[in-house]
């Protein structure tokens, strides 16, 4: 009976325990904490894991990562119901014709701006400035195939268009304003075949030599362990998918310090510096924390401002 | 890394990120924890109770067993729709698994406590709730510890699929390994744990359990 009343005991106190102040030992069970949502793309992981090593180690406040959301729109939910304070990764073309609903605008300032009015206008969400990269769609090809064809831009692809392949992401294909029956006429030429298949794919597809070119994402890591071109967009066809951090309005006003610390990543990631940490992570087998870490690290957390 | 096998990534993977992994494992842990704590704290006194009042047992075993029919994907989801994303949404459906063995072994475990025990412990003048924690609860204490293993067991597999609705765990390493282009080590670097977990969990309250188990009175 000893026994029973030990257990009793135990689990009476647990449940007060649990009761008064979330999940002692799991970060993100109370309304304190700072969410901070990422996609499932490797780039958004990494971002995402910087935010917080940041926000942890300058200011001490508890952090938790809502990861590996299926998409913007899921990010954008999580956002308005409260469930992600912050969200480690948003482009303005996505948000743009996305959640907006807007129509595409391809000058990457103007783009900015109109997120940046809408959000605060409308969701009481600030827009942060760049990191410094765009995660675009590009056009790539292998090493071998830019030498051996001269070619450097997307227009220089008009006259060998009719014998490629062209591996793309399933979703470009219908996309409106910068999916490819717009690509069509944007640039005049078509290929051969165009393969849709899932984003991940194209890069081993092209580097396996099935399709001659691949649309794929500009900050790929991949892209640096396979060594390939990306062509240069000529005809601004893309509309710019600058990469920015969103942070609730009501979270910035609760922790004030926690702004500055924030702009301190702004410009500070160009895409050559995302193609490495995104490298690190999908082709060294890093986590996405370790990397985040070591290159807050390397940087000193960004203190001294310019860097 | 493409000149190492499986394997040795495997390894290459743990000395690189051991402290990730052991944090995930930690998290993974507390969550499955967590959900069968108020599943017993929760489950055990249903259980007690509808063993005394059989009638409605069969009703509430099978409302129990309608929830453990759901399966694990769905439920997530359905939870999510009302908690949102995160950790909080994976520990209720953890807890709503872990009903169903705590409930039904805490009623087997108090029914098939011998009634001669209970009728000499009523000639003694034992109150009912003295019957229920002096002979009662104790008798079945092993059974019920089975109920407990049995959940845990299950909550440690639906917390790694909690990682979809951004709960973190050792989940979260198996789906990245999965969008990953040569997942493979990384996989198992979420996947090894997380059995390991499980298995552990199994000895460890299968030992608890035997412990508890009634002994036979020496005269």
């Amino acid at each position: 009976m000893k026994k029973f009343t030990k257990l009793f005991v135990v689990l009476a106190t647990a449940v007060l325990t649990l009761a008064g102040c979330g999940f002692p030992g799991i970060s993100g069970s109370d309304q304190k904490t700072i969410k901070i949502a990422a996609l499932s793309t490797t780039e958004s992981s990494v971002m995402a894991n910087m935010l917080a090593e940041l926000i942890n180690h300058e200011l001490g406040y508890p952090t938790t990562l809502v990861s590996n959301l299926g998409s913007t729109t899921v990010t954008h939910q999580a956002m308005l119901r409260g469930d992600a304070d912050i969200s480690a990764t948003r482009y303005t073309g996505t948000d743009l014709t996305g959640t907006l609903d807007l129509p595409v605008e391809k000058d990457p300032k103007k783009a900015g701006r109109i997120v940046k009015r809408v959000f605060k206008q409308k969701y009481h969400q600030t827009w942060f400035p760049s990191y410094g990269f765009a995660d675009t769609y590009a056009f790539m090809v292998t090493k071998q195939f830019a030498a051996q064809h001269h070619v450097s831009t997307i227009s220089q692809l008009k006259p060998l268009a009719p014998s490629m392949a062209a591996g793309v992401d399933s979703s470009w294909m219908n996309r409106k304003g910068d999916g490819y029956a717009d690509f069509k006429t944007g640039y005049g030429f078509d290929f051969k075949r165009v393969y849709p298949m899932q984003i991940g794919l194209v890069y081993d597809a092209v580097e396996a030599g099935k399709m001659q070119t691949v649309l794929g994402y500009s900050t790929d890591g991949r892209i640096r362990s396979y060594d390939l071109t990306v062509l240069k967009d000529d005809k601004h066809f893309f509309p710019p998918y600058d990469a920015s951090m969103v942070v609730s309005d009501s979270l910035l006003k609760q922790y004030p310090k926690l702004a500055p610390v924030l702009h301190r990543l702004d410009g500070k990631i160009s895409m050559k510096t995302m193609q490495e940490l995104n490298y690190q992570v999908d082709d060294q087998l890093k986590e996405p924390s370790v990397v985040a870490r070591e290159f807050l690290v390397k940087h000193n957390y960004f203190r001294g401002g310019a860097n | 890394m493409a000149n190492m096998n499986t394997w040795q990534q495997f390894f290459y993977y743990m000395t690189t990120n051991g402290s990730y992994v052991l944090s995930q494992f930690t998290r993974h842990f507390l969550i499955s924890i967590y959900g069968v704590l108020i599943a017993a704290v929760i489950g055990i006194p249903i259980g007690l109770f509808i063993a005394r009042n059989r009638k409605l047992s069969s009703t509430i075993i099978g409302i129990a067993n309608v929830i453990q029919t759901i399966p694990s994907l769905a439920m997530l989801s359905i939870i999510m729709l009302g908690l949102g994303l995160g950790v909080n949404t994976v520990i209720v459906t953890v807890f709503l698994y872990s009903l169903l063995p705590i409930i039904k072994n805490t009623y087997t475990g108090m029914v098939s406590v011998d009634p001669t025990v209970i009728d000499s412990a009523k000639g003694m003048g034992m109150t009912s709730f003295q019957r229920l924690y002096m002979v009662e609860v104790p008798l079945s204490m092993s059974v019920i510890m089975a109920g407990i293993r049995n959940a845990l067991v299950v909550a440690i597999g639906i917390t790694a699929i909690g990682a979809f609705v951004g709960a973190g765990g050792l989940g979260d390493i198996i789906i990245r390994g999965t969008n990953a282009t040569n997942g493979g080590a990384i996989i198992l670097a979420g996947a090894l744990p997380t059995a390991l977990m499980a298995i552990i969990a199994d000895l460890v309250l299968g030992f608890v359990q035997r412990r508890l188990e009634p002994k036979e009175s020496s005269h």
